[in-house]
């Protein structure tokens, strides 16, 4: 490892044995030489170990969907941090670029941060959008790609035209929320609910997983109603929602989901009709205290709440309400799980990352605990983690998300194994009006 | 029919008794809708209508109006202060970029329009730094905390009071323009300036009054709104394309083109989209596209 | 003439530069350069309407957008070839540029601006609301790169595609520009009412104007699609349509020249400051507002405005 830069020993410094002079005098040249090979070999090795290891964050921190991309980019700081910002004996450093929520910028930025500032790994992405074009950037310049942000678009990390050998998915998909959420749901007695759902790839892929599951168990959608985007008033939707059901199941987030949940109650749904929630929009941790009393009792499901009683789920909040001075959604806890996979992979490989199929190797075998629960990736680099059913009620004062039920290692083709997943016929692509159909949504090929 | 499934048999089950009553909400609901799309368009169509001038800035106005109402909301727990300190706030921001910014543009419509997309932006990104990413609920007077039983359903009374705040200030400005002096020299000085101003009628300072009373029409829009719509990034080019719709459709410049044209698209949106969700976004820009291709200048508009 | 040979001799050397780029600087900046050029085709396309005709729009961005539409439909929906898809991508702008002037050219001025900017948002609630063709809010990814024996997949040939198209473009948009034709624009700009007086059917020479600046606008629409790979309903929003402007008077509307700098001033602008800061929309704001105060002439203006300056000394 020395080899290059030590200065051999020469043996004819000291040429003759003449005890005196001359082998002080080989003495001091072996020694001048072991010192000059040390300064020489010292700061190579200083160099070496003290290169840094650059880690390439995309999020979004201007435009709609800012405030997600700067929760989920506190939550991979606060693990970088927590690590004093080293990992595998070399120092990290950051380099975030703004995605503006806009997939082409997103892909120029990755651009840049892979060209321009040499990173060895590309994290964070909040959007669909940004997701879809990075991955195709990911295989195309085979970077590794560690997807720590909302991006649930379940294709992603399934067989199929998307899959990508570089990518890893350490925060969520669409569709393990919304499964485990209709296993709650009939086990709780319910057997028809009416949906709404916001009117976009993601929220047809939600509620589809919802419908097929719930059908599955022996339950039923009878209603299915799609919100466009960015819907100001939910009042025809209200109006028009099927009143004999045991449940309302939502899927409706950013401040679509403020309004509907503030909507639901001027209505005078509340308290008539439970709600259940799937991923938390409408009781999404920054609501609830604007919403006051409108949000108690609605139910939710999701692979986190910062009610969560583990140490170190509790150290986590503390942290991040230092930082934030709000209590975290998901983001916070995705980006805290991404960074910390990164990390892992890195001391795995002693900061080794010249070969990236080790590198991914390395983090698909990641395992460890976090705030949200036991964390673990399965064969195609999708998280295997644990959902929760909260229920908001008032804790301290305040209203609150406290998990009632938990569901552990919830994998991405759950509730069925990946063989029956792949049986069915049709898909969340197909399926957007056919969410009532309960024969349809369980055809098999 | 609305939705799928049992949706409509339900509908059908409850003919008699609910099926009316829903008819009045989604009524309601429509002219409720649209009293909110008639305070966010007076103030764009009041500024072009005496100014000629497109402006861009209305969304931020309406949003940064917004904002500040629920700021001194949260600091006073007064509905009604917030309300003051908003129009106050950005009467003298409007004010400031007439007399300083577009005066020097007279007449000359792209340097206008252009200045004001770029303060659109700029207070895009102020309001994202001072007040966040989060959306952010305004909440209403507490009287108007309730709902009104109504057959199956409640109606939240906010909404009622939106219809009747809305015809109020339609109203008033209807007075305003009619019956009083300033407003008479309002209309001269739109008919024309150069005979205003030989006349003694200091136009300058009117076009300032005007675009202050046009911005302070928004922020009073962005805090009654506030309850209903919320507040987030994004909201002012949201609402800026929704006043736009409105006053093309009524016409841009006349008051009652502005509420006709309102009450129409509010409705339109509301029916469609309960009956026809599948069109869900077109019901508000079919109107729009319709006069377009028919009465350009809008139902009550004068170019 | 001394002029012209310098603005030749100018001309030749931006050619080599710009065919030389790809051995100069790295693939990032390739990528940028080509987005440089692909903007500096829309604002020269708008400059045609805008700084030639005198008609100020604030819904260019519908042409751009419906030709990366129609290559994105037909390529992703139908399996067209991408190549054959171009055409049909030009064809497609030009006919929404057909239906529109008619009705946008009964107005002028602010109202002008508002038909434009009306139509546009026709147009964006199509693309934004008919989820079940365009995919709506989620645009519809993998827009398949034309290839001509050669794959354009690679950043420098890509660029190398996207200089040779713009290149003609620009050419023919000047040979246009220069023409009886171009002159007769101009004089339209400066009075209707003297060109009408003069015997020319003005409304006639606007309403080409209006389609022929549709049609160059969907070149660049259409390279666009290619080069993201991807099409969104943010290709035809307002916002899209006010850079459009600006950039033509960052650059100096009616000069054909300016408004290509502009388009790149600004997209680099653009990506430089969002990588200093979050705030670049606040700066971007900023330099709209001074721009329009300092600048009306954009910076061909300044720059003629120094040498006339000079020239009187």
């Amino acid at each position: 490892m020395m080899s290059e830069n030590t200065v051999p020993f020469d043996l004819t410094i000291a040429p003759h044995a003449d005890e005196g002079p001359a082998r002080r005098c080989g003495l001091r040249a072996i020694a001048t030489a072991g010192v000059a090979a040390l300064l020489f070999a010292v700061p190579s090795l200083a160099a070496r170990a003290a290169e840094p290891i650059k880690i390439g964050i995309l999020v979004p921190l201007s435009g709609n969907f800012a405030v997600n991309g700067q929760q989920t980019l506190t939550g991979l700081k606060m693990y970088f941090d927590k690590v004093g910002n080293k990992a595998g004996g070399h120092p990290l450093e950051l380099f975030v670029e703004d995605t503006q929520g806009k997939p082409d910028v997103a892909v120029t930025k990755a651009r840049k941060l892979v060209q321009g500032d040499g990173v060895a790994v590309l994290t964070g992405v909040v959007t669909s959008g940004a997701a879809i074009a990075l991955n195709a950037f990911s295989r195309d310049n085979k970077e590794p790609l560690v997807l720590s942000g909302d991006a649930g678009a379940d294709e992603l990390t399934m067989p199929g035209p998307l899959v990508n050998p570089y990518l890893v998915r350490t925060s969520q998909n669409g569709r393990m929320v919304a499964a485990v959420g209709a296993d709650w749901a009939y086990k709780k007695g319910w057997r028809k609910v009416a949906m709404i759902g916001s009117d976009y790839a993601g929220g047809v892929d939600v509620n589809f997983a919802f419908a097929q599951a719930f059908c599955r168990l022996g339950g039923k959608v009878t209603q299915a109603e799609w919100p466009p985007i960015d819907t100001p008033d939910f009042g025809p939707y209200l109006t028009t929602l099927d009143r004999n059901v045991d449940a309302v199941v939502t899927f409706e987030p950013g401040a679509d989901g403020l309004r509907l949940a503030r909507q639901y109650s001027d209505f005078g749904l509340k308290g008539k009709l439970p709600v259940l929630d799937l991923y938390a929009g409408l009781v999404y941790e920054p609501n609830l205290p604007q919403l006051g009393a409108a949000t108690l009792g609605m139910y939710s499901a999701l692979f986190y709440s910062p009610m969560l009683k583990t140490p170190e789920n509790e150290r986590f909040v503390a942290e991040f309400q230092k930082r934030m001075h709000s209590l975290p959604a998901n983001e916070g806890p995705n980006g805290y799980v991404g960074a910390h996979a990164i990390v892992d992979a890195i001391n795995a490989l002693h900061g080794d990352l010249s070969d990236k199929m080790k590198f991914i190797a390395a983090l698909k075998a990641i395992k460890f605990d976090s705030p949200k629960g036991e964390i673990s990736l399965d064969k195609y680099g999708q998280v295997i983690q644990s959902m929760y059913i909260r229920q908001v009620e008032m804790v301290d004062g305040q209203p609150a998300n406290v998990p009632i039920a938990t569901y552990k290692n919830v994998d991405q083709f759950w509730p069925y194994t990946e063989a029956e997943f792949a049986s069915f016929k049709y898909t969340y692509k197909d399926s957007k009006n056919s969410l009532t159909d309960c024969a349809r949504l369980l055809a098999k090929n | 029919m609305p939705a799928q499934g049992a949706g409509a048999g339900a509908i059908a089950d409850r003919r008699g008794r609910g099926c009316s009553m829903i008819w009045v909400i989604q009524t309601l609901n429509g002219v409720a809708f649209g009293m909110l799309l008639f305070l966010l368009a007076a103030g764009l169509s009041l500024i072009y209508g005496l100014m000629k001038i497109l402006n861009l800035t209305h969304g931020s106005f309406y949003l940064v109006g917004g904002y500040i109402g629920l700021t001194v909301m949260r600091l006073t727990g007064s509905f009604v202060l917030a309300l003051i300190a908003a129009a106050v706030a950005i009467a003298l921001v409007g004010a400031a970029i007439e007399r300083f910014f577009l005066r020097r543009f007279h007449l000359d419509e792209l340097p206008q329009t252009l200045l004001t997309f770029g303060f659109l932006f700029i207070f895009a990104d102020l309001s994202l730094w001072i007040w966040g990413g989060n959306p952010l609920m305004l909440n209403e007077p507490q009287i108007f905390a309730r709902s009104v039983p109504m057959g199956d359903y409640a109606y939240p009374v906010y909404r009622l009071f939106l219809i009747a705040v809305g015809l109020a200030v339609a109203g008033a400005l209807w007075w305003f323009q009619e019956h009083t002096r300033l407003g008479t020299m309002l209309r001269a000085g739109v008919d024309d300036a150069e005979i205003a101003r030989a006349l003694g009628i200091n136009v300058s300072l009117l076009f300032t009054l005007v675009f202050a009373v046009g911005a302070a029409l928004a922020a009073l829009a962005g805090v009654l709104a506030g309850p209903v719509l919320s507040l987030y990034p994004g909201a002012d080019f949201e609402v800026l394309i929704l006043a736009f719709v409105v006053v093309i459709v009524g016409g841009l410049g006349s008051l009652r083109g502005a509420l006709v044209g309102a009450l129409l698209v509010g409705i339109l949106d509301n029916f469609g989209k309960a009956y026809f969700p599948e069109f869900a976004l077109f019901t508000v820009f079919v109107p729009m596209a319709v006069i377009l291709v028919v009465r350009p200048t809008g139902l009550f508009g004068r170019r | 003439m001394t002029v012209r040979i310098w603005s030749l001799a100018g001309a030749l050397a931006v050619l080599a530069l710009l065919i030389a780029l790809p051995d100069v600087v790295r693939g990032y900046y390739v990528a940028l350069a080509t987005k440089m050029l692909i903007f500096a085709l829309f604002a020269m396309s708008l400059d045609l309407l805008l700084g030639y005709t005198g008609l100020a729009s604030l819904g260019h961005a519908t042409y751009f957008g419906v030709a990366a539409y129609t290559v994105a439909l037909l390529v992703v929906r139908a399996g067209v070839n991408s190549a054959t898809a171009f055409p049909a991508a030009l064809a497609a702008a030009t006919v929404t540029g057909v239906l529109f002037a008619p009705l946008a050219l009964r107005a002028r001025g602010s109202y002008f601006l508002m038909i434009t900017f009306a139509l546009a948002q026709v147009v964006w609630s199509i693309a934004f609301g008919w989820r079940s063709l365009t995919n709506g809010d989620d645009g519809m990814p993998n827009v398949v790169r034309p290839d001509f024996g050669w794959s354009l997949d690679n950043t420098v040939s890509f660029y190398h595609f996207v200089l040779a198209t713009v290149g003609v473009a620009a050419l023919l948009l000047a040979a246009i520009a220069n023409s009886p034709f171009g002159r007769a624009l101009r004089g339209i700009r400066e009075s209707e009412s003297r060109m009408q007086a003069l015997g020319y059917d003005v409304w006639r020479y606007q309403y080409v104007a209006f389609v022929l600046s549709a049609f160059f606008a969907g070149i660049a629409g259409a390279l666009y699609a290619y080069y993201n790979r991807f099409v969104g309903p943010e290709y035809l929003n307002v916002v899209q349509s006010a850079e459009a402007l600006i950039m033509v008077i960052l650059g100096g509307a009616g000069t054909l020249l300016g408004p290509a700098i502009g388009a790149a001033l600004i997209v680099y602008l653009e990506d430089f400051v969002s990588s200093m800061t979050e705030h670049w929309v606040l700066v971007l704001g900023i330099i709209y507002v001074l721009v329009t105060l300092f600048a009306p002439r954009g910076l061909i203006g300044l720059v003629v405005e120094f040498r006339q300056r000079r020239a009187a000394k």
